[in-house]
């Protein structure tokens, strides 16, 4: 617990606790989500997580970027698309007790697999793929249309692993995660 | 060497290369990601058939970084063994078709002879008369124009170019950015838009970034198209920009008669920004409450429909014929010329409101499909 009385949401050093993880990629998901928390909010910050239809609130503390910072996440969409992985790996640790095992490519970009604390992964048979999205200045509404976006993506998508959406409106200071599917 | 010690070192020198490239080192993120197609490319031969899932996956990764390697040759000769492979995982099969056009679009752009921004737009038109491969040539022609038009705003708001209503872009931008149109591999009716790189190294601002043109345009297309009119706001601050693509992505939209809907993606992207004919009606919505004035009632306005035969921006009128009646409209407000201008000699509706007995005041234009 911190001053506030809410439990943290810790997005520092993700790779000590998610094995998939770098220091350094680590380290950007945290400067780009402390980017885009700092462009509405003061550290710390109480954010609202809705998860699979229950909700609870958490701490996040960030630090305030400085001039390089700020210059190196310049763009608004890789740094709200990165900062949004960082805040949403953290918070399916707390709320699911997954992290990230494992990376695979895509043409774009990559997906994050996630899997329960402790698992070995020796494959990708029962990892689950963590959909990620965010939203910078959108109210509610906004994240909740997106997570239902992110959601019908998903089902639509051609994947056949299990999956996990998760969307962060970060001026909401709101997290909505859900998971999509069991198996396809 | 296991398939999770190859993967593993494969995800490190991935997310190294990654690193690098948002560092601006392309030549060392080119080298990282070689380094990781080749680990994972060996952990894709260690992966045991039965884990259909696994193996799916990383033959899409393998080819993926081979992609970013700029190694077309050898991802395309992956992606074909694999599509061989009838025991490869559906999602895997379409995943590979996809980034096998994505390598014909590159191969492509390198056969043209000219330096393209990274970063492309593939367009799918679907449904209506719309059939695999083929389109009405009107219909085509008119998205092809609207999504060039686009491109340009996109530009010239990045850039930082103040709000243009009347003409086409400076001949620099023209020049400098041109458009170009790339066949794609049918489904559909598909092709994608490449952005040419200005020879001149300084064209852009200093803190914009060209490869994100495209991913801009997709981002501007997909707020345009939402109800959320708070994720538009943000990206395109300036009003007169916001309504001008506003009015730009409504001329994209279907409305359901010659087709469905249209799709745009980033090469590759299995998830599109879709434009079907419930967001050509939410763009509405979001136009009439900001182009009609608060004291104007639903009543008070008009509706002529018939063609728009003559239009003259800076006198500030338009006339629209219908059975050999003229009806001039006045007060074209922020009506600018990219939009209204492809319009001319087309069916067109025109809301309006009466100001006086003989006079129409201007509200809104959009294309009778």
């Amino acid at each position: 617990m911190n001053e506030s009385g809410k439990s943290l949401l810790q997005l520092e050093s993700l790779h000590d606790r998610h094995p998939g993880l770098t220091a350094s990629l680590s380290g950007t998901f945290y400067e780009s989500a402390s980017v885009c928390l700092n462009r509405h909010h003061e550290s710390p910050v109480v954010m609202t997580i809705a998860c699979n239809g229950r909700s609870s609130k958490k701490s996040v503390e960030f630090a305030k970027p400085d001039a390089r910072v700020l210059n190196a996440w310049a763009n608004d969409i890789d740094t709200t698309e990165s900062g949004a992985y960082g805040v949403s790996l953290a918070a399916v640790e707390v709320e699911e007790h997954l992290v990230a095992v494992r990376r695979a490519e895509t043409l774009t970009g990559a997906d994050w697999y996630v899997a329960p604390i402790g698992t070995r992964s020796d494959d990708l048979e029962t990892c689950i793929r963590l959909e990620v999205s965010g939203i910078d200045a959108g109210g509610r509404s906004a994240v909740e249309t997106r997570l239902r976006q992110k959601i019908e993506q998903t089902k639509r998508g051609t994947s056949n692993l299990p999956a996990i959406a998760s969307v962060v409106g970060f001026k909401e200071k709101a997290i909505a995660i859900e998971k999509v599917s069991d198996d396809k | 060497m296991t398939w999770a010690e190859l993967h593993s070192q494969s995800e490190r020198l991935a997310i190294e290369a990654h690193v690098a490239l948002k560092s601006r080192d392309t030549r060392r993120a080119l080298d990282l990601y070689r380094q990781a197609a080749d680990f994972e490319a060996r952990a894709l031969t260690l992966v045991d058939p039965s884990k259909v899932r696994t193996r799916g996956i990383t033959a899409v990764s393998a080819v993926a970084l081979w992609f970013k390697a700029e190694e077309y040759g050898r991802a395309e000769q992956l992606a074909y063994s694999m599509l061989a492979d009838s025991s490869i995982a559906s999602f895997a099969v379409e995943e590979l078709r996809n980034l096998v056009q994505a390598i014909w679009t590159e191969g492509s752009k390198l056969r043209a002879g000219v330096t393209f921004i990274p970063g492309q737009v593939m367009v799918s038109v679907k449904g209506g008369e719309v059939v695999t491969g083929g389109a009405p040539l009107d219909l085509i022609v008119d998205r092809v124009q609207t999504i060039q038009a686009m491109f340009y705003r996109t530009i010239e708001f990045l850039n930082g170019a103040s709000h243009r209503r009347v003409g086409r872009p400076t001949r620099e931008l023209q020049e400098a950015c041109r458009p170009w149109l790339f066949q794609s591999a049918p489904g559909s009716y598909q092709f994608s838009v490449a952005i040419q790189k200005p020879v001149q190294p300084d064209f852009f601002k200093k803190d914009i970034q060209p490869e994100q043109i495209a991913q801009h345009f997709l981002e501007i297309v997909r707020a345009s198209s939402g109800d959320d009119t708070g994720e538009l706001e943000r990206l395109v601050p300036d009003e007169t920009y916001r309504g001008t693509f506003l009015k730009l992505a409504r001329n994209l939209a279907p409305s359901g008669k010659a087709f469905e809907r249209i799709e745009f993606r980033a090469a590759g992207e299995a998830h599109p920004v879709t434009l079907g004919v419930e967001s050509r009606l939410s763009i509405n919505q979001q136009l009439r409450k900001k182009s009609t004035p608060p004291t104007v009632t639903d009543e008070d306005q008009e509706e002529i429909r018939g063609i728009l035969r003559a239009l003259h921006l800076d006198k500030d009128w338009l006339e629209v014929v219908d059975a050999n009646v003229t009806t001039r409209i006045v007060g074209l407000q922020d009506a600018v010329d990219d939009v209204i201008g492809p319009m001319v000699n087309r069916s067109v509706v025109v809301r309006a409101v009466r100001a006086g007995r003989n006079e129409l005041k201007f509200l809104d234009i959009e294309l009778a499909e």
